[in-house]
């Protein structure tokens, strides 16, 4: 016994189950972003899929502004990302810990310890050098003017 | 006017205090006993104007008397319980006035000498003045309330002044001995005031005495109470006038300046115990009981202190002693008053002899601050000898006063300490008390002898036998600076002359009965049999000394070695100090030992056990708080879903 | 049969997550689809019209599908990726319910914020090359367990009130206007002749004979209804993008 509505709310919920499962688990930032995007996704669809049952535009409209705080987050986000990759030179979440008690010392996931696999190297095709090599290191350029400015030397 | 002259007495002081306080440290500093003294001749002389002027306006038939009155403001109102802020000067008020005022302006005169360079020049000129303005307070008082305020300001000014120089050790310990002192008797006294509202229903003098008869049939209602009474307030009075159970702190006090000394015995506060005893004069004599008590005290003071001064080598403990012992002389009086048909020649012998002790009192404590001044601050009798070419002025000033002290004929002394015999003697008569008076008056006449003695003891030990300095003093001793001499005459005259203009004429007690509470005195009798042997008694305690200690010097240390034992008694003034120490300090000590022990092993552990229980119980979940971003959403997300199952888990099915 | 196949889709996620010794992954792949699948049969509607059911299986079940593939995904790169394929898949839902309005507005915002993110990742990630971060994930089983708790819960209440979720039919076009379908809904004679005051936020209901989710009716609400909502939006957007620069690092510091 399905209806039409319920299975598009069971997809939203089927999205923001899968988001938040992404936001828990993955440890890069951007990541955690995306995760958090797709959570509302399922949120905006439910909106629309109320807003259907209920032949009123008022869900849609929610929605709209459930996209525009989305829009602040992605910004706010993405500087945010940046600034912390500017201290840390990386992405990992766990690097940010400071909250933690004193004496704790900073975690360590069991996984961690264990060597990374290094992704199979895959060769992309390399567009051919076209243009002169610059030459390092630059060498200021100097601009011949007449007169005054030779005199300083 | 009499509203602007009674307040103009207490307050000139306390604007004197107040300037030097704000201003002396910073601007005033070497002339910082101008405003005190200009503060205190304000008020001498205001006193002098009431004396003389105000006070015998308002004299009419016996018991009749308008007092002057300026009204103040509702100092304290709890419930029934009304105690305003008025001034109220009679008889007995205007004389201690004049005396305290023209003394500490005397004092004050002279400290601007020996103070001279102190550190706290500023300071102490702020404390003697604010002490004055606490006496005066006292003694103007209108009810007991306000006393009691005035009464605990001098205990402070005393405790700031005998610690002035708190540098020194001893000098604090002696000023928190005589706070911790005179708090027992403090105590006595709130007791006292307390019990003397809810039996009267008042505590303004007018109120309590002015209606004699219903004064009387309270007291007859209920002896008891008023013995309670008046013990209560004669304990505070044994605590500010240093008698027997309490006498300790006053020789200790001897470690404030030397001015400070003469304060405290001649003019300010240990008369205040004196004062508030007469003044409850009426009280007094409806408890018979409570006067023996107080005459049996008087007594016992007298001899104990008089004894101990006997050894004593320190020159200003000498005299704090004989200020004791005189102190019990004024109790002894003041007790007598329960054998005699009319208490007032008591009262007034009493009186007379406090306003006389003050001057040559006084006169010998600046008298020897001065011997200590150019000594170069040595006290010890020991040490020097002599003085009498090197201090000429000193000398003669301090003989003064030790005549005067002594009872020598004629002088005040002798006057005073005179009537207070012969009050004695008179109540001896009395058939129920009789042979009880009779002891005390014996003792009052060997204590005569024995003041007679140690006093020139102490004056041949100084000013007679060879030349000798010690070395603090450099070899050349000054004399007193003028600013330090002339009070010492000023002083010098009048415990010559006081006595005899005052006392024999019978004009003091005259005044003195205009008093509230007051019986009628009868005509003044001269008592010339108890004169000749007060006179006698007094020439063989001087002849004693100049026996001992001029003549054949050797002797006391004879006598010494024979009466070793009593000596060796007299020298640590009967181990009151040492026993106060094994019966009240040492369980005191332990007691808080103990307290402190239990505090720290017992009540301190439990706190501390009761604060590491949250600890023990935080030591788990505080292994969540590992900081991790990612765990603590974890948490929120498990939050989450819990209400989401909960909310859901009541859905219809 | 439900909670079967979720906990097939929850088992297939759990072994796709990226852990030190990674499962072969097929084996999650494959379990997520039959999971999955076996989820989407229990949603089948049997009269239905074919176009519709196939249009939400597309949509419905690759917005799902790809959300899977973003959040297992061991390169951020192809994580980005999917996350704009899940997006367009969520837009086509949009329009499937008649919002064409939001499709093409979430497309355009999304494809600022993908391109960007794009952009970041290529610039951030990969000079970093292949990070133990992206490689390992933390406590892994409680959070999938946690999530498809949630889900399961609204599944089965879904599934339970199966029978009230129904589409309100459109109101015959006939009717002269909205207030008087209001009063028809109330369909009580004593208050008929009380205008439409009950119906709250009137202007967001579409007109008779209007269809949902137009562009007309959607700029009638959001002006309409919503003006202050609107405003407030917009200013905090000026606020989140004053904020974005504020606490970006200078181009000074070096980046």
């Amino acid at each position: 016994m399905t209806g039409d509505i319920e299975r598009y709310l069971a997809v939203a919920a089927g999205l923001f189950a899968i988001g938040a499962i992404g936001f828990l688990t993955r440890r890069n930032l951007i990541l955690l972003f995306l995760s958090v995007e797709l959570m509302m996704h399922g949120v905006g669809l439910t909106f629309v899929t109320f807003s259907r049952m209920h032949f009123t535009l008022e869900g849609q409209a929610m929605t709209v502004f459930s996209l525009t705080v989305a829009a602040c987050e992605a910004g706010l986000a993405l500087a945010l990302i940046l600034a912390l990759f500017h201290i840390s030179r990386s992405l990992d979440v766990e690097l940010w810990s400071d909250l933690r008690e004193p004496d704790l010392s900073i975690p360590i996931s069991p996984s961690d310890l264990d060597p990374v696999t290094p992704p199979e190297e895959q060769e992309f095709p390399k567009l051919t050098p076209a243009g002169r090599a610059p030459v390092f290191p630059r060498k200021p350029v100097v601009i011949k003017t007449s007169g005054s400015m030779s005199r300083k030397v | 006017m009499s509203h602007t002259v009674l307040w103009l007495i207490p307050l000139a002081p306390l604007v004197a205090a107040i300037f030097i306080a704000l201003l002396g440290p910073k601007f005033l500093r070497e002339k910082s006993h101008l405003p005190c003294i200009l503060g205190l001749l304000v008020s001498f002389f205001s006193s002098l104007f009431l004396l003389f002027n105000l006070v015998p306006q308002g004299f009419g038939e016996h018991g009749h008397d308008i007092a002057a009155l300026a009204t103040g403001y509702d100092f304290l109102s709890f419930g029934q319980l009304t105690a305003r802020l008025d001034l109220r000067a009679d008889a007995m008020t205007a004389i201690m006035l004049s005396m305290v005022t023209g003394v500490s302006t005397l004092v004050a005169i002279f400290s601007s000498g020996y103070m001279h360079g102190d550190k706290g020049y500023a300071r102490f000129f702020a404390a003697v003045s604010l002490f004055v303005f606490s006496m005066c307070l006292l003694v103007l008082a209108s009810n007991l309330v306000v006393l009691f305020v005035g009464w605990e300001l001098v205990g402070l000014c005393s405790y700031l002044l005998i610690g002035f120089w708190f540098q020194k050790p001893s000098a604090a310990t002696a000023a928190k001995k005589a706070f911790v002192v005179n708090r027992i008797g403090d105590f006595g006294l709130l007791l006292g005031i307390f019990l003397t509202w809810t039996t009267f229903g008042t505590v303004d003098f007018v109120q309590l005495f002015s209606n004699h008869e219903q004064f009387i049939e309270v007291a007859q209602a209920n002896p008891g109470t008023l013995t309670a009474i008046c013990l209560l307030l004669f304990l505070g009075a044994i605590g500010k006038s240093a008698q027997f159970p309490l006498h300790v702190w006053l020789p200790d006090a001897m470690e404030g300046p030397t001015p400070v000394s003469a304060l405290i015995h001649a003019a300010t506060m240990v008369t205040a115990g004196v004062y508030l005893v007469a003044r409850c004069t009426p009280l007094f004599l409806a408890a018979p009981d409570a006067q023996l008590i107080v005459a049996g005290i008087g007594a016992t003071t007298a001899l104990l202190a008089a004894l101990i001064a006997l050894t004593q080598t320190d020159l200003k403990r000498v005299l704090a002693y004989s200020t004791v012992s005189q102190l019990a002389f004024l109790f002894m009086a003041l007790g007598a008053a329960a054998g005699l048909e009319s208490p007032t020649p008591a009262i007034s012998a009493a009186m007379f002899h406090l306003f006389t002790h003050a001057f040559f009192k006084a006169l010998l404590f600046l008298a020897a601050g001065s011997v200590m001044h150019a000594m170069g601050d040595v006290i010890d009798m020991r040490r020097f000898s002599g003085l009498r070419k090197a201090l000429p002025v000193t000398h003669w000033t301090f003989l003064c006063g030790a005549l005067a002290l002594a009872g020598f004929p004629l002088l005040s002394g002798f006057w005073s300490k005179d009537e207070i015999l012969a009050v004695l003697a008179d109540a001896s008569k009395d058939p129920f008390h009789g042979s009880f008076f009779n002891g005390i008056y014996w003792i009052a006449s060997v204590t005569a002898l024995l003041t007679a003695f140690y006093t020139f003891r102490a004056y041949f030990m100084t000013f007679w036998g060879p030349e000798k300095f010690p070395e603090e003093a450099g070899h050349h001793p000054h004399e007193a600076t003028p600013a330090m001499a002339w009070p010492l005459r000023i002083l010098a005259v009048c415990a010559v002359g006081v006595g005899f203009l005052l006392g024999p004429t019978g004009y003091f007690g005259h005044y003195l009965h205009h008093t509230i509470g007051f019986p009628e005195a009868g005509e003044h009798v001269m008592h010339v049999n108890i004169m000749v042997i007060s006179g006698i008694v007094a020439l063989i305690g001087i002849g004693l000394a100049w026996k001992f200690y001029v003549q054949s010097p050797e002797l006391p240390g004879k006598v010494a070695r024979t009466f070793q034992p009593l000596y060796e008694l007299s020298y640590h003034k009967f181990f009151i100090d040492e026993i106060y120490y094994f019966l009240i300090v040492l369980p005191l000590r332990r007691f808080a030992q103990i307290c402190s022990d239990s505090d720290i092993g017992v009540i301190d552990r439990t706190v501390n056990a009761i604060g590491w229980l949250p600890r023990l119980v935080s030591w788990v979940p505080r292994v969540f708080h590992n900081g991790l971003t990612p765990a603590y959403a974890m948490v929120m997300f498990v939050g989450v879903v819990a209400g989401v199952l909960y909310v859901v888990s009541f859905l219809p099915k | 049969m439900t909670l079967f196949t979720l906990a097939l889709v929850a088992i297939g996620i759990w072994l796709q997550i990226p852990r030190s010794r990674n499962w072969p992954r097929w084996i999650g792949m494959t379990a997520v689809i039959l999971g999955g699948i076996g989820q989407f049969l229990c949603l089948r509607i049997p009269e239905s019209p074919l176009v519709n059911e196939l249009l939400f299986w597309l949509f419905g079940g690759g917005a799902l599908f790809f959300g899977v593939l973003m959040v297992t995904g061991r390169k951020p790169v192809y994580c980005a990726l999917w996350f704009a394929m899940a997006t367009l898949s969520t837009c086509c839902l949009f329009l499937q319910q008649s919002a064409p309005y939001l499709a093409a507005a979430t497309i355009i915002v999304y494809a600022g914020a993908i391109v960007v993110t794009f952009v970041f990742v290529i610039m951030l990630a990969q000079q970093a090359g292949a990070t133990a971060y992206d490689q390992r994930s933390r406590q892994p089983g409680l959070a999938v367990v946690a999530a498809f708790v949630l889900l399961g819960a609204i599944l089965t209440v879904l599934n339970q009130s199966s029978s009230k979720l129904i589409a309100v039919t459109p109101p015959p076009a006939s009717a002269p206007s909205s207030d008087v379908a209001a009063a028809e809904e109330a369909d009580a004679p004593a208050e008929s002749d009380k205008p439409a005051v009950e119906v709250a936020n009137s202007l967001s209901h579409p007109r008779p004979g209007e269809s949902l989710g137009t562009l007309h009716g959607t700029g009638r609400s959001l002006f309409g209804d919503y003006l202050y909502a609107v405003e407030l939006a917009g200013t905090l957007l000026l606020i989140a993008s004053v904020g974005a620069i504020v606490i970006a690092p200078r181009r000074g510091q070096g980046t």
